[in-house]
């Protein structure tokens, strides 16, 4: 190597070196908008364009009341960030919230529909606003820009490298061949800067576990609340009809994006060790709260088609004997759409079950006189269709009602 | 070291700005006189290019590029025979026209994708036959309108680090590195049929910095050089 190959390669090293930002670590002050001509400022800017389009999307849940909840327990949690906050209910199936670091929070129905009570909410709205207290997003950012430098500074010494065997080796294959080793040194490289990212979004997880949970803590909800929403979640897991679900527990679920790790588990039941008495009460009153759209988040769920977790899903939303009549239904619905050895009686069963309850929305005389016409059970499917039309004379179906009655 | 000083010379090389315009097929009516035009304030987004190669995004940049893209837009419009208004798309994010915009969005992006980029799809080879719709009415009736012109504006600069990092793993011998580019595009779309009755996109000299007033305008020159306005 010449003595000038070696000083550009020293000055560009000491260049990249010169390049890390520090990684901020005290909290965000409440209303500061980061300047235009910052990293952050520009990150926002970017995101308060994604939040108009998330705004727009048919996914929003517009029901005034849901929101004003959803909002009224973030404020109780982190009064200080209440007018810096937006949530958003985003309906989507899975067990998800986001936060951006502009302030504009997605809280997906599928984490309000498994949350047994309010606290399970606030444990999950404090993990989410603690990302933006402790700028983990910028920290994120700012660290993938260190990565890539360094990366960068590993590519020269490996292109120093490349190139200095090439010239040595005197034979094209030579030469080929500590190309190609160069090569290989810089995929190393990249998937190790690849791994660390998700390295150091896990440390932000845990970091956010504990904090919300101290949140929720101080603003009088329970402390152990993480330890049974993890287990629970756990449990869902193993309950999919997948083998491939059953069998990734961190990634790739419906889960989404938080990895749902044994860890997260250990540390939550080293900060909360006593377990707190359950409250129905406290159950009863978070059911309250999204009954109006319990049936339609259901729904969703089912188009997942993971019948293994939605019925477990629902066994777990039927354990107080509250809205036995539209889960019953429901149930009914997941064997029906399984088809698996077995599913149609089971299905009879659970629309038969759920009919007895005064909740049972009125498809579920309509779907039980079609379980018991397959069975071959005539004058009970003739019963059921009857008080189908009973219940619902103004059915868009009633034609074909009638017409099924006619052929029995 | 001649590969290292050629490369040094094409970074700080002068060319102009290029624009490739094209027109809707089958001979799709220019504006006539006194048409009334609506034009939707510029969208930029603008980042620095980081010395390993990540875009940053830059509000401070994007702001004043789109203030100037703007002003140099009205300027133009104001010498040519029609009237005009203009749309800012934040005040109308909501409902029907909100939809409007961001469709506009998908099939701009759409015909920089494939009518002039490198995808070739069956369906639109040699043909410029995109449409919005009828349902563009709605924004027509909205604001008075007979023809919508829409720009975007997008690209990075190198930051210094970029640029010396370039010149260094040249020097190297490690290949060239990119150090990022603008572009904008223009589209204008017919309010009754909804087809894009013209576009055009403009990839920027050096001398074209959108970031300033002078910059802007030789940008809105050549995109509107022979606009059919």
């Amino acid at each position: 190597m010449t003595p000038a190959r070696r000083l550009v390669a020293a000055l560009l090293v000491a260049l990249l070196a010169g390049q890390s930002a520090p990684v901020l670590a005290q909290q965000r002050a409440p209303g500061a908008r980061p300047a235009d001509n910052t990293d952050e400022g520009g990150i926002w800017a970017a995101m308060d364009k994604a939040e108009i389009d998330a705004r727009a999307s048919a996914d929003v849940n517009r029901d005034p009341q849901l929101n004003a909840y959803v909002k009224g327990v973030f404020c109780k949690l982190a009064p200080e960030y209440c007018g810096d906050v937006r949530i958003y209910v985003m309906d989507r199936p899975y067990y998800n919230a986001a936060m951006a670091p502009n302030g504009y929070m997605e809280v997906w129905s599928g984490t309000l529909l498994r949350a047994r009570s309010e606290d399970e909410l606030a444990f999950v709205l404090g993990h989410e606003v603690t990302h933006y207290a402790e700028n983990h997003s910028l920290q994120t950012w700012r660290a993938m820009k260190n990565r890539a430098a360094a990366f960068l500074g590993v590519q020269v010494g490996a292109a120093l490298l490349g190139a200095a065997a090439a010239r040595s080796a005197g034979t094209a294959e030579g030469a080929r061949a500590a190309l190609d080793t160069a090569e290989g040194v810089s995929n190393v490289i990249y998937l190790g800067t690849i791994a660390s990212l998700f390295r150091f979004s896990r440390d932000n997880e845990t970091e956010a576990d504990r904090l919300g949970m101290q949140r929720a803590v101080s603003a009088g909800y329970a402390a152990d609340t993480g330890v049974g929403m993890f287990k629970a979640l756990q449990a869902e897991t193993k309950a999919s009809q997948f083998f491939r679900v059953r069998n990734s527990e961190r990634r790739l679920n419906i889960f989404g994006s938080h990895p749902l790790t044994a860890e997260r588990l250990k540390q939550m039941e080293t900060l909360a060790p006593m377990a707190t008495p359950d409250d129905p009460a406290d159950r009863r009153a978070y059911r309250a709260r999204i009954r109006p759209h319990l049936a339609a988040w259901i729904r969703d769920d089912m188009r997942r088609k993971d019948f293994g977790q939605s019925l477990h899903l629902l066994d777990q939303l039927a354990a107080d004997g509250e809205d036995a009549g539209i889960l019953g239904f429901y149930k009914g619905e997941a064997y029906r759409l399984r088809r698996e050895t077995g599913d149609l009686e089971r299905a009879r069963a659970a629309y038969q079950a759920a009919s007895a309850h005064p909740d049972a929305p009125v498809q579920t005389w309509r779907e039980l006189g079609e379980a018991h016409r397959k069975a071959g059970d005539k004058a009970a499917a003739r019963g059921a269709f009857t008080t189908y039309l009973e219940r619902a004379p103004q059915a868009e179906d009633r034609w074909l009602v009638e017409a099924t009655l006619a052929k029995l | 070291m001649f590969r290292a000083l050629a490369l040094c010379f094409c970074l700080f090389a002068a060319a102009c700005t290029t624009t490739d315009q094209k027109f809707a097929d089958r001979g799709a009516p220019r504006p006539a006189p006194g048409a009334r035009i609506l034009l939707v304030e510029p969208d930029v987004q603008l980042s620095v290019l980081t010395m390993a190669g990540l875009d940053e995004p830059r509000a401070d940049w994007s702001k004043s590029a789109q203030a100037n893209l703007d002003a140099a837009m009205q300027a133009a419009l104001r010498q040519r025979s029609h009237q005009f208004r203009e749309l800012d798309p934040a005040t109308a994010q909501e409902g029907r026209i909100g939809q409007l915009l961001r469709l506009h969005e998908a099939v701009g992006r759409s015909i920089l994708a494939f009518s002039y980029g490198q995808i070739d799809l069956p369906t639109k080879r040699r043909r410029f036959d995109w449409t919005l719709g009828e349902g563009v009415q709605a924004l027509g009736r909205q604001y008075d309108a007979d023809y919508a012109l829409f720009t975007y504006g997008r690209g990075s600069y190198s930051s210094g680090g970029r640029k010396v990092a370039m010149v260094g793993m040249a020097l190297l011998g490690a290949g060239i590195m990119p150090l990022g580019g603008q572009e904008a595009f223009a589209s204008l779309v017919d309010l009754r049929t909804g087809r894009v009755v013209w576009f055009n996109v403009a990839k920027a000299a050096p001398t074209a910095d959108m970031r300033d007033p002078e910059g802007a305008q030789a940008f809105v020159d050549a995109i509107m050089k022979d606009a059919p306005l």
